[in-house]
């Protein structure tokens, strides 16, 4: 199909896979006669091109089921949430040169980001927190990352483009003038928009076609940002792959609350020290435009409406990580996101908070 | 049925161990009728309840010994109602005594054998037909009474199927059950539910089906659904009370702040004229967030920490801490300790880089009557003052204090701890006033941060502060390794980093080399943070006498600066404006300098205005402004020191005192030796002249082409 080609020319496609475009596009035009599919009726298209990706992991993966294609549900729900094929993908992404130009599974992911198909974007960004996790901590161990960043810039690209390279930023309210959810005596004052804090969240974009070591932090920063904006539909494996890495870009064992003194038996051993003094690897440098984007993310995993145990788990600790990061790095932007974080973690998990006040209450006359 | 009114002040007192049910009066044990349902006989259960219970039309003329209906001919309206309603009183009952069992599946199946839509219906038109005809208001009034008790006898059968469907997890069924019992609200109460003569019982279970309605969706995982709910519940007229609405805002911004999912701007409809309509789930959660606050102050609700909190979470998510600080100011006194607060609001304010008011405000909670050993104070206190020499002798004591609390759990932050007194020592060392103490806390300096080394070893940031330190102390070659471990550990990401490098091998005279890591770092930055580094390049080219190029390097560096102060908005962060930012008046003067080298003093003139020939007054004038803005301005006691220096004999002392102290405060600088030479020559002392000329030309080998400092 020709989006393959044509996405290409305004995402700024680095050198490494530039030839896997068009090796896709040949490959493309084969099978599109085998299979007698008519490619503009976007419905047979969009099912064309998961089919087609599918068929381009299986050779990459080694055991993928034949019976991929002819499943009845939605195929690409199916490479998005199947248990078997996160574990390989994932075990193969974790092979120590997996972050090479050469790599298949990476041109796989950059290829099949850059089919603009949301539902199969969806499953490269499933596997974003392995490649940014083990991409930040590679960077510093000198190993081949292009295939990395090739995938990394796509995402990158993509949130410009869709974001027109525009800042996203936040009016922060000011409760001296009314607003939907409440009164004020003042009167309600015109647009002018020019008093209220006008908050930056995320700076403006500027096109990238490689990664600048500077730009970094902000490029993998972008990314996560994109996954939170979709993190609703993604498979609790993701984000818990995304907690493991949270804690070892932290390279902090995980330390309670100080403020918690009821908790004596979390008090950590003496070995501890010792521990430390050992060189962890994949500790990275944590800028905020990094740690605004875990946050958030590492928020939805502890307080959002589904609530898994284990990613709980996993989220807490990673939580505890990075606070203890923080107060290692004495930054007092991430104590306070992090420790609030924290303590709120700890007040949803205590009973006395969570009272169901939708329930009748149950006492042993009923009347009428 | 009116009966239940009156037994409803009695109905919670008494909790007898055995359930009992009240209708019309009269009082029933339901074990009987419990027994019955045991055996899964709902018939035979509902038949035993309404005798009991005398749920027949026979029973319901008795309503009249209750006087509680006042018109007769509404008496019979009544009874004809009660009538059609009285197998579903019943069956409602049987519904709630099974659902208050614990059997969900049997409550749902007695609810199930009541037909709830028709009688949703049938309540419908009581309302809207009749209120508008009617004239007498009394009549109207007893019709409110009536409908609203058949009104909350069917709505909490809906109710209490939607919980029982919940039980079950039908989250889906259960939400559209709840959802009915709104939907059926608002088509009774066309006007809202009025505040005055409402059945308690009827708004008791609208406030909670709202409440349950967004939690269901939820639940079921239909957020979209959710959002809407939430925003129904919240600007849709349900006579709420209180609590139940905070819990609402509070569920709502939370629900906001973590689902991940957009919640697009609220309806028009919900759009009142002038008031402000938040456009983001931030700004949404932050606006409900803050008047859940304020209902606090104004007594409305008891307090809840997890309230501040979120909003604690969701501000500094903005960077907006300056915004936080100031509700966190407004809370009254005795809600959380006052140390607390202090600290928290420390954080706050150090965060937007307001570090003296942070500083002000650690250094209340530390003392000794408030809680002194607080580790994270301290070493917020020992980081901030780190980073004033003159506040660094305050920050040793902040550190120590650090170390010696640094124990049990908290031993992991002893390294933090050393190095922050490393840290403190090495900038009290840069006013220290004598040579003796300055080489003391120097090596002290050393010495902590080399144990901070062992305990943190993968901490860069030390690399990258070891290597300042040896470069200030002019041990180059140990400087130079840290530089690099600095770059290969923080994978070049920090420019701090590159910047070291190449001034290190500056004062090595290493200059080629210094242009191949500023070239690389080049590479390695965006267009709009390559300022620094620009001028970085511009200074080597001048040092290896190739103006031309550094002149070229200017002009870049010039457009640069000037294209960015046209570009930059309001909508850049801090950290692409401010910091790293190269001062276009820098540029000039570097300009200036090269011309200066260059003899072309015209050109330089048109640099630096004042600073020309015959101009020395005013140049003096400016330069003594600058002394009175920042005292400890080395450059500027120079530049005074060198124009008092050319003046009449009668300055010379002067000069030589402002040289002095210039020296005091930086004792590498090598034209303040320089020109305290040419004073010494000048007034004869040839000896101490020469000793001066040779300590700037032994440390014009050693000077980097800009001062270390300039990195920070």
């Amino acid at each position: 199909m020709s989006e393959d080609g044509s996405s290409s020319e305004e995402t700024n496609t680095p050198t490494t896979s530039v030839s896997q475009d068009t090796s896709t596009a040949e490959n493309t035009a084969i099978t599109t006669s085998a299979f007698n599919i008519h490619p503009e009726t976007p419905s047979s298209s969009s099912s064309f091109n998961t089919h087609l990706a599918i068929q381009s992991l299986s050779s990459i993966l080694t055991t993928v089921s034949p019976s991929l294609l002819s499943q009845d549900q939605d195929p690409a729900f199916y490479l998005l949430h199947n248990p078997d094929i996160s574990s390989q993908v994932s075990s193969l992404l974790r092979l120590p040169d997996s972050g090479a130009g050469d790599n298949n599974l990476c041109r796989w992911f950059y290829d099949t980001f850059q089919s603009s198909e949301p539902q199969l974007q969806l499953v490269v960004l499933r596997f974003l927190p392995i490649i940014a996790g083990l991409y930040l901590s590679r960077v510093a161990l000198k190993k081949p990352l292009a295939g990395f960043e090739a995938v990394l810039l796509a995402i990158y690209a993509h949130e410009t483009t869709s974001r027109a390279g525009q800042a996203v930023t936040v009016n922060v309210p000011d409760l001296s003038y009314p607003s939907i959810y409440h009164e004020s005596k003042r009167p309600a004052k015109d647009n002018d928009a020019a008093d209220l804090n006008l908050a930056v969240i995320s700076p403006s974009l500027e096109p990238h076609g490689t990664v600048r070591s500077t730009r970094r932090a902000r490029i993998v920063g972008v990314a996560l940002e994109l996954y939170y904006s979709k993190i609703s539909l993604m498979p609790v494996g993701s984000k818990i792959d995304f907690c493991e890495f949270c804690k070892v870009w932290s390279g902090q064992e995980g330390h309670e609350l100080q403020d918690d003194e009821d908790n004596v038996e979390f008090q950590d051993n003496q070995g501890n020290a010792e521990k430390e003094s050992v060189i962890k690897e994949g500790r990275i440098a944590l800028p905020w435009e990094l740690l605004q984007p875990i946050s958030r993310i590492l928020g939805h995993c502890l307080l959002g409406p589904t609530r898994d145990e284990e990613l709980i788990g996993s989220a807490s600790a990673a939580c505890r990580s990075l606070y203890s990061r923080s107060l290692h790095d004495i930054n007092p932007h991430a104590i306070l996101a992090t420790r609030s974080l924290l303590r709120l973690s700890k007040m949803a998990l205590d009973p006395k908070n969570n009272a169901d006040h939708t329930e009748i209450p149950m006492s042993d006359v009923i009347s009428l | 049925m009116l009966g239940s009114q009156s037994s409803d002040s009695i109905e919670y007192e008494d909790q007898t161990p055995s359930r009992e049910v009240w209708a019309n009066g009269v009082c029933m044990k339901t074990s009987e009728v419990e027994a019955k349902l045991d055996e899964g006989n709902i018939q035979e259960a509902e038949s035993s309840l309404r005798e009991g219970l005398s749920l027949n039309f026979e029973v319901m003329n008795n309503f009249g010994i209750y006087g509680c209906i006042p018109e007769n001919g509404l008496l019979q309206k009544a009874n004809l109602y009660l009538l059609s309603t009285s197998m579903k009183e019943a069956r409602a009952l049987l519904g709630r005594l099974e659902y208050q069992r614990g059997n969900v599946e049997a409550a749902l199946h007695v609810f199930d054998g009541i037909d709830l839509p028709a009688a949703i219906q049938r309540l419908q038109p009581s309302f809207s037909e009749k209120q508008p005809s009617r004239k007498g208001r009394s009549r109207g009034d007893s019709q409110h009474a009536v409908s609203q008790h058949a009104a909350s006898l069917v709505l909490e059968a809906i109710y209490l199927k939607a919980k029982s469907l919940q039980k079950l997890g039908r989250l889906n069924d259960a939400a559209h059950e709840c959802k009915r019992v709104l939907d059926a609200v608002e088509k009774i109460f066309h006007q809202g539910i009025p505040d005055v003569q409402v059945d308690n019982r009827l708004q008791d279970t609208v406030c909670q089906a709202v409440e349950l309605l967004p939690e269901l969706w939820k639940q079921a995982g239909c957020y979209h659904e959710a959002m809407s709910a939430y925003r129904r519940a919240l600007l849709s007229q349900w006579n709420l009370g209180d609590d139940n609405c905070s819990r609402i805002q509070k569920a709502f911004a939370v629900f906001l702040m973590h689902s991940g999912v957009e919640a697009g701007p609220p309806s028009l409809a919900a759009q009142v004229d002038g008031s402000y309509v938040p456009k983001h789930n931030l700004e949404e959660a932050i606006l409900l967030l803050m008047i859940l606050v304020r209902k606090f102050y104004l007594g409305k609700i008891v307090w809840d920490p997890s309230i501040l909190e979120h909003l604690t979470f969701a501000l500094s998510l903005c960077g907006q801490t300056s915004v936080l600080a100031k509700e966190l100011e407004e809370i009254m006194p005795g809600v959380f300790h006052r140390v607390d607060r202090w600290n928290t609001l420390a954080l706050c304010y150090s965060t937007v880089g307001q570090n003296k008011a942070a500083l002000n405000l650690l250094r209340k909670s530390l003392h000794k009557h408030e809680q002194p050993d607080d580790l994270t104070a301290l070493l917020l206190a020992a980081k901030i003052c780190s980073e004033d020499s003159h506040l660094a002798a305050e920050g040793v004591g902040y550190a120590q204090r650090a170390i010696s609390n640094a124990q049990g759990r908290n031993e992991h932050l002893k390294g933090v701890a050393i190095r922050m007194l490393g840290l403190c020592s090495g900038k009290q060392a840069t006013i220290s006033p004598s040579d003796f103490e300055r080489s003391r806390l120097q090596s002290e300096a050393l010495k902590s941060l080399d144990a901070a080394m062992s305990l943190e070893k993968n901490n860069p940031d030390l690399l990258f502060e070891l290597g300042m330190l040896y470069a200030e102390q002019r041990n180059l070659n140990t400087a130079l390794r840290y530089a690099k471990r600095f770059i290969d550990a923080t994978g070049g990401s920090l420019l701090k980093g590159w910047r070291l490098l190449a001034l290190i091998l500056s004062a090595q005279h290493r200059f080629s080399e210094a242009e191949v890591v500023i070239d690389a770092a080049l590479d390695e930055t965006a267009k709009w943070e390559q300022g620094p580094l620009l001028r970085l390049k511009a200074k080597l080219k001048t040092s290896q006498s190739l103006p031309m190029g550094a002149i070229e390097t200017y002009r870049y560096l010039l457009a640069l600066v000037q294209a960015q102060r046209k570009s930059f908005g309001p909508l850049r962060s801090v950290s692409q404006v401010g910091g790293d930012g190269v001062n276009e008046y820098e540029v000039w003067h570097g300009l200036a300098d090269l011309y200066s080298r260059l003899s072309h003093w015209k050109d330089m003139e048109v640099c630096v205005m004042l600073q020309g020939r015959g101009q020395a007054e005013e140049a003096m004038s400016a330069y003594i402004t600058a002394l009175l803005v920042d005292p400890s301005f080395v450059p500027c006691k120079i530049l005074i020191g060198a124009l008092l220096s050319k003046r009449d004999s009668n300055a010379l002392p002067v000069a030589r005192s402002i040289l002095s102290d210039a020296l005091k405060i930086e004792p590498t600088s090598r034209m303040a030796w320089y020109y305290l030479g040419i004073i010494h020559r000048v007034d004869g002392r040839i000896a101490d002249a020469a000793d001066c000329f040779q300590a700037a030309s032994m440390l014009e080998e050693f000077d980097p082409i800009e001062n270390f400092s300039s990195i920070l």
